[in-house]
């Protein structure tokens, strides 16, 4: 028996075309059942996220089977000569490692992403449950996720956060501990702080106040988000009681100065401040910094630390391709 | 047999120093620190035992009796309260502490060779010179933390908290909690001993070492009593506390 992957990923193809392929997530059981229905086709499973649609099947003949998937994929999803560039091939070998790689974040748009791991595994049990799997799918994929779990193990693949609101999170847990107890205060109504203020609660932040120039969309944010609006003139008041602020304002000048800090450190009781500025221009005047119990992060030094740990992982991918060769070269024996 | 025992101590603390140092180099925790940090407790609790027993009486008579029994009392109490915060990096930081106080104690004189019975054996004294003495266990503890929590804030500070040791390291909140628990906890200790002292003091006279004891506790509760009740940046609040710490543990022997 043999094994074939076909698939595109956000590599290979733009987004229209992986939107073009891709099948929901309630019917990727169904979609494995249909494969084995095709000729010379024995199992099949069908992967499919944002990010790529990927078949494996385990088929007799690589050439015949490779010819029959394609042409299902024209029959029923319109591949023509122009989508088949965007699709990559692997067979029998290469195939299993690809799958390792897929299932331990190596192929992923992020590095050492564990969300892929939850999705294929996903897509293998409803292949599972559909009766579209058996000898060759369930070893190779059984085997994946254990490889999947040993490479983040053993190696650093996971270590450190590539993005900026991650980065920041990261810095808040690493000053409060738990942030169940934290306040936090979004200063701006920009994408980023946005997006940054939403990690913060998504990790259990206690509470978020969000305030602008415009209390209408301050309201709509604060909405979005769970949080509370404040008008922009009592900010001043809200940051005796916040833990940590965020800061994305399109303002020129510097919006928080070290005096509005002076003046409610006594209020705090000299309790760690953790301020984000994510603004180009910066919001936060730097003099603020130099405040014993604050932590002032910018926009650079958030993209530094991630860009770092971008660098680390991908030291890694070398490490974590020589477990998964060692394992699969194990598996096939 | 007692010099091996020092010697045999200092060297397992020896060990967790660079073992440990090694291990968070490379941001991983070592599990052997907890483990041989017991080994040197029991090596610690030998060594007082057989002081003890000469002295019949708690051993606090000469100053390497006392340097081992402060670092009996540093390393019992990381070995109870470490387990609140990362046990191993703790034992890491405390290490060279319980080292230092133990090499201390085997500089030629600082234990008295022939360890004679305490004569005028008075249960207050002895009650006020243990307690003083535990209490430094957990003062020179809350330096540890205090240390500790100076340089994650170094590194914090700095922008480029990226190391293994910045990895490892626990909270800033985690390691000021610490600071205040175990400042907290010397301070009931020295205040029970301090009462003991002047019990003691009333019927002997008042001892240069007593007043100082009573200077260091009313240190220690103005620094508590300010964190508690006004509160103070957590920087000033860590340096204050090995300062005090450090204070002590010079004046003391000048005495």
């Amino acid at each position: 028996m043999n094994l074939i992957c076909l698939g595109l990923n956000h590599q290979s193809a733009p987004v229209e075309l992986r939107e073009r392929f891709a099948v929901p997530d309630g019917l990727l059981g169904d979609e494995g059942a249909k494969l084995t229905e095709l000729n010379d086709v024995a199992e099949g499973v069908v992967i499919s996220t944002c990010n790529r649609m990927e078949i494996y099947v385990a088929v007799e003949d690589l050439e015949l089977g490779s010819k029959v998937l394609r042409n299902y994929l024209e029959e029923t999803r319109g591949l023509d000569h122009a989508s088949a560039e965007h699709f990559y091939e692997k067979h029998s070998v290469e195939a299993a490692q690809h799958l390792c790689r897929v299932v331990s974040g190596l192929d992923s748009m992020v590095l050492g992403e564990t969300e892929i791991f939850g999705q294929v595994k996903q897509a293998y049990k409803q292949a599972l449950d559909k009766g579209a799997t058996k000898g060759v799918l369930n070893r190779l994929f059984q085997k994946s996720f254990g490889v999947g779990k040993k490479v983040r193990t053993q190696t650093d693949i996971q270590r450190g956060q590539t993005s900026v609101g991650s980065v920041a999170v990261d810095l808040a847990e690493k000053i409060f501990g738990k942030l169940k107890d934290c306040s936090v205060m979004m200063i701006g109504a920009g994408e980023m702080g946005r997006t940054t203020s939403q990690s913060f609660m998504s990790r259990g932040a206690k509470e978020l106040f969000v305030t602008n120039r415009s209390l209408d969309k301050a309201v709509d944010l604060a909405g979005s988000l769970g949080g509370t609006a404040v008008a922009f003139d009592e900010w001043e008041d809200v940051l005796a009681k916040v833990d940590v602020v965020v800061s994305s304002t399109g303002a020129q000048h510097p919006v928080l100065l070290a005096e509005h800090v002076q003046k409610v450190r006594r209020k705090r009781k000299y309790k760690p401040l953790f301020l984000i500025d994510i603004a180009v221009p910066r919001d936060i005047d730097p003099a603020t910094g130099e405040i014993e119990e604050v932590y002032l992060y910018d926009m650079d030094q958030l993209q530094e630390l991630a860009a770092d740990a971008r660098e680390r992982r991908l030291e890694q991918v070398r490490i974590c391709d020589e477990i998964i060769k060692e394992e699969v070269e194990k598996m096939l024996g | 047999m007692e010099s091996v025992l020092i010697t045999l101590a200092s060297i397992v603390a020896l060990i967790v120093t660079v073992m440990g140092a090694r291990y968070v180099h490379v941001g991983e925790r070592s599990q052997w620190t907890l483990p041989l940090m017991i080994v040197v407790f029991a090596l610690q609790l030998s060594e007082l035992g057989i002081r003890g027993e000469a002295r019949a009486a708690c051993p606090l008579m000469d100053i390497g009796e006392i340097c081992i029994f402060a670092a009996w009392s540093l390393t019992m109490f990381y070995l109870m309260v470490g387990s609140v915060y990362r046990l191993s990096l703790l034992g890491v930081f405390t290490a060279p502490l319980v080292l230092v106080l133990m090499l201390a104690a085997l500089v030629p004189g600082a234990l008295d060779a022939d360890p004679q019975p305490v004569s005028d054996h008075q249960g207050a004294t002895a009650i006020h010179s243990a307690l003083s003495v535990l209490s430094y266990g957990a003062f020179g503890l809350a330096a540890v933390s205090a240390v500790m929590f100076l340089v994650l804030d170094k590194q914090l500070k700095g922008g480029h908290p990226s190391t293994g040791l910045f990895r490892n390291l626990p909270p800033i909140h985690s390691l000021t909690q610490s600071v205040a628990r175990l400042l907290f906890l010397g301070l009931i200790l020295l205040s029970v001993g301090v009462i003991f002292g002047f019990t003691a003091a009333y019927e002997g006279g008042i001892s240069n070492h007593l007043w100082l004891a009573t200077a260091v506790w009313i240190g220690y509760l103005v620094l508590l009593s300010v964190w508690q009740f006004r509160g103070m940046p957590p920087r000033t609040f860590s340096i204050t506390a090995v300062f005090l710490f450090v204070f002590s543990l010079v004046i003391f022997p000048l005495l």
